[in-house]
């Protein structure tokens, strides 16, 4: 048989899959594994809701109610999780994270309180009041993550310590800023994360979602994102090249500070209250638990946003049908810490095998 | 007691390491054991030292035979051997170490006093003014050295084998050290000194071995030498080596060094290079040629006196990322700590001085990157399947053009190469000498920073010998052999000034012409 003449045609579909699937989880860390365990929870998810439901039927209602809740009540972690990876990769650790969304939280309130607030009583108010409001908390953000990266660069301080000791100034200072603080949250603000389009509330998850894009494309399209790889895979190395490796480093903290901002803004917006003593307690190990279980070295070098964004779904997927098989919740933990161990194990023994 | 071994052989691999060597030494002798680096000296008394098993050859203590399966055994025969990178625990306090590791014991806890003790009366003994309570970090290089030649004899040695005992030691502490080798000689303590350096070997030692290539060239008694002898015997060579370089033209200067000082790695440094010409600069290992450049580079900050003129004007480099912009470029020693960029592709490392530059809008241009980068893959020849590959995968020759291609790119003015061809095979090495003449004929001034005589003779057209942190002369176009080199980077022409025909002369830094 003749075989047709070699035309130089478009690429396949499959091919075009192909390629994008290897741009997203095959460079850098390979992501196979994480992919995998987060099919296996789905799975597990879609048999523990089939035995619940008892029934085929109501699999997929159920399951895409399931999944709405994962994705909206991670929003934050989430987030929070996409700047932990730039600080991972860059070689640091940022345990600041959850205190640092709580005192932006509360600033946004200070800010937005009609009563009390600040802007009320200089007389803005409305739209306005809350673009300032959510400018104002990216800056005091940018400023948190800054003070973190100038006393990690200048102070040379080691990360994990400056970030421990501004997670206990940030919760405390705002514990005691807030003692007689009632605030209130003015429903037009509410509506940036609360509103429902098509009868859901998905707009964290858009965020979520747009961050994920924007945040990709600073680590993988610019010559930033490459800094950071340098300066996490061989610090002296990147110096010697010219590069500005406390500059670079300011950068991600800031970068983590941001981001706990924004975190900060939807929280408020969707909740419309913050508890001062607890809110975000805890985002920092489960934002390092999904950057870990998405791939990322905390060695520094190696890393992934989508594997940060996969692990964050992970853990997600996790807390839901530990929730729904009715384990108690004491032990819940105990499973979880089991997973991430599992999960990073698993990544070990599929990059020995490379 | 008489340490002596006959007929030792070692290979690794293809290549004899150490082929039939005898050596011997005796209770209250220091004897020098010379060569270049390579020749084996390491090799043999890391067999002596029960480091490594010889392959054939006997060892034998007072005419009786042993063997040395491990470090403890050897050890247990009275045999000490001090590594060059000390082997103190920096945290612990000098009676700790002493002791280390087999502290002695009062019921459950250690027995303080008794080390204590013991330290002091054996410091006492020799004269060695440290306190036993003081932390090894607060001691400076030369007591680290000294109590660690102590702890050698706390452990009862009869023969002690010093590695390089100061080679990071400055002329004050070398005195020290050397006063506490005479006295351990008093004693009768035999001692083996591995060392560059001439001088100190002509001051020091009773008996010197010279070995080369694996096998014994010379031994006799140090009075019946000339260092210009020694340096002979250990390069193996009397005539020079025919060069095959030859001088380009040169354009004006564009780097200029004036009384450069930081205190410590080097004192009053100052030197030229001009556009197009290759600057060797030489000496032995840690004589400062490499703080010199890195200095020069910004990597220690601008903690340094003295001035640096670029094409006239005074710079003061307080980063690497400021001498770039100056238009200097460093290629550091230590490939793998110092260059590589292990969790990058081939393609970033290649261009990681540069990223910035490359960009479409707010993104970066992975293409123009590429065009770049594949310019330097043809003109350097680098050898690779995949730009996108992580630089780990390519062979060490290959990383190391990847290495200056980053440069390259850059455009620099000065290129500084700090060991260029450290970790690369005999043939990349060629390659490259090939690429820094190409270099400095295209008007870069480049500066080899190189302790190899032979690697200084084949690309440089003249050369800059540093001893102990200072420019002791200047060799080119004729005085330009390995002879000469090694006889000023040993520091000859310090410790006889006057012996040798009045070559080496202090006024003008000892040039040989």
């Amino acid at each position: 048989m003749n075989q047709p003449e070699k035309a130089p045609k478009r690429p396949a579909l499959t091919e075009k899959l192909r390629g994008l699937y290897d741009r997203l989880f095959r460079r850098g860390p390979g992501l196979t594994a994480t992919l995998l365990a987060l099919l296996l929870m789905i799975v597990l998810q879609c048999v523990v809701i089939g035995i619940n439901e008892g029934s085929f039927a109501g699999l997929f209602p159920k399951l895409w109610r399931s999944w709405m809740n994962i994705l909206r009540n991670n929003a934050y972690t989430g987030i929070i999780a996409l700047g932990m990876c730039f600080v991972i990769v860059s070689g640091g650790i940022d345990l600041s994270v959850g205190s640092m969304t709580c005192a932006i939280g509360a600033a946004l309130m200070y800010l937005l309180d009609p009563a009390a607030g600040l802007l009320a009583a200089v007389g803005i108010s409305g739209v306005p009041a809350y673009l300032i409001a959510i400018l104002a908390a990216i800056l005091i953000g940018f400023a948190f993550g800054e003070l973190n990266g100038v006393l990690i660069t200048y102070g040379k301080i080691p990360p994990f310590i400056v970030t421990l000791g501004t997670m206990k100034i940030f919760r405390s200072v705002t514990q005691q800023l807030t003692k007689h603080f009632n605030p209130e949250i003015p429903a037009g603000f509410k509506q940036f994360a609360s509103a429902k389009i098509g009868g859901q509330v998905i707009l964290p998850i858009l965020y979520w979602i747009l961050i994920v894009v924007v945040m990709y494309l600073l680590f993988t399209r610019t010559a930033f994102g490459k800094q950071v790889v340098a300066v996490g895979s061989n610090e002296r190395a990147a110096r010697y090249s010219g590069m500005n490796v406390n500059a670079v480093k300011r950068r991600v903290y800031a970068i983590s500070g941001v981001m706990c901002a924004v975190a900060a803004v939807i929280y408020v917006a969707r909740i419309g209250s913050m508890d001062f003593a607890n809110a975000g307690s805890g985002y920092e190990m489960e934002s390092i638990a999904a950057v870990v279980v998405g791939g990322t070295a905390m060695s520094g070098g190696k890393g992934s946003l989508v594997g940060a964004f996969l692990g964050m779904l992970i853990i997600g997927v996790m807390n839901n049908v530990l929730n729904m098989l009715g384990v108690p919740t004491f032990l819940c933990d105990a499973v979880r810490g089991a997973i991430i161990i599992v999960a990073v194990l698993v990544q070990r023994r599929d990059k020995a095998g490379d | 007691m008489e340490l002596s071994v006959k007929g030792i052989c070692k290979s690794f691999g293809a290549g004899n390491v150490l082929d039939g060597v005898d050596f011997s030494i005796r209770g209250g002798e220091i004897c020098a054991l010379l060569g270049e680096n390579g020749a084996g000296k390491t090799t043999l008394m890391n067999i002596i030292g029960g480091i490594l098993p010889a392959d054939a050859g006997e060892i034998r203590i007072d005419g009786r035979l042993v063997s040395f399966p491990t470090p403890a055994a050897s050890r247990q025969a009275g045999i000490a051997f001090i590594h060059q990178e000390l082997n103190l625990v920096n945290d612990l306090t000098v009676y700790e170490n002493m002791f280390l590791p087999a502290f002695p014991h009062k019921g459950p806890f250690l027995d303080r006093r008794l080390m204590i003790d013991k330290t002091r009366s054996l410091f006492e003994r020799l004269g060695l003014d440290v306190d036993p309570c003081a932390t090894v970090d607060t001691l400076d290089a030369s007591y680290k050295q000294t109590v660690e030649i102590a702890k050698a004899l706390m452990e009862d040695a009869s023969v002690i084998i010093m590695d390089e005992p100061t080679a990071s030691l400055t002329a004050a502490e070398i005195e020290r050290v050397f006063g506490m080798m005479e006295k351990l000689k008093q004693r009768g303590i035999a001692m083996i000194f591995i060392s560059h350096k001439l001088d100190e070997v002509m001051r020091i030692c009773d008996r010197y071995t010279v070995l080369r290539n694996g096998t014994l060239v010379k031994s006799g008694p140090v009075s019946e030498v000339t260092p210009r002898q020694l340096a002979s015997y250990m390069v193996g060579r009397d005539v020079s080596l025919t060069k095959q370089h030859t001088p380009a033209a040169c354009g004006d200067e564009v780097l200029r060094l004036e009384h450069l000082s930081d205190g410590t790695h080097f004192r009053d440094v100052s030197l030229s290079v001009r556009a197009g010409e290759v600057l060797g600069v030489t000496g032995l290992l840690g004589d400062g040629h490499s703080e010199l450049f890195g200095s020069v580079f910004g990597i220690w900050g601008s903690r340094y006196t003295g001035r640096i003129l670029m094409d006239g004007r005074e710079i003061r480099p307080a980063s690497p990322a400021e001498a770039v912009a100056c238009g200097l470029a460093y290629l550091p020693k230590n490939r793998k700590e110092n260059a590589v960029i292990p969790d990058m592709s081939i393609v970033d490392n290649g261009t990681s001085v540069t990223l910035t530059a490359y960009r479409k809008g707010p993104f970066f241009d992975k293409n123009a990157q590429g065009t770049v980068f594949a310019g330097q893959v043809d003109d350097l020849k680098i050898k690779m399947s995949d730009r996108d590959h992580l630089i780990t995968t390519l062979s060490g020759g290959n990383q190391q053009k990847v290495m200056l291609s980053r440069w390259l790119i850059a455009g620099p003015k000065v290129l500084i190469l700090d060991n260029p061809t450290q970790g690369v095979d005999v043939g990349a090495k060629e390659e490259i000498y090939t690429i820094i003449e190409t270099l400095a004929s295209s008007g870069i001034a480049v500066i080899v920073l190189s302790a190899e005589a032979q690697e200084i003779i084949r690309v440089c057209d003249r050369s800059l010998v540093m001893y102990h942190g200072e420019l002791v002369g200047e060799v080119r176009g004729e005085t330009m052999n390995e002879q000469s080199m090694m006889y000023l980077a040993a520091g000859g022409s310090k410790s006889r000034p006057a012996a040798q025909g009045g070559t080496a002369d202090k006024e003008n830094g000892g040039t040989l012409t």
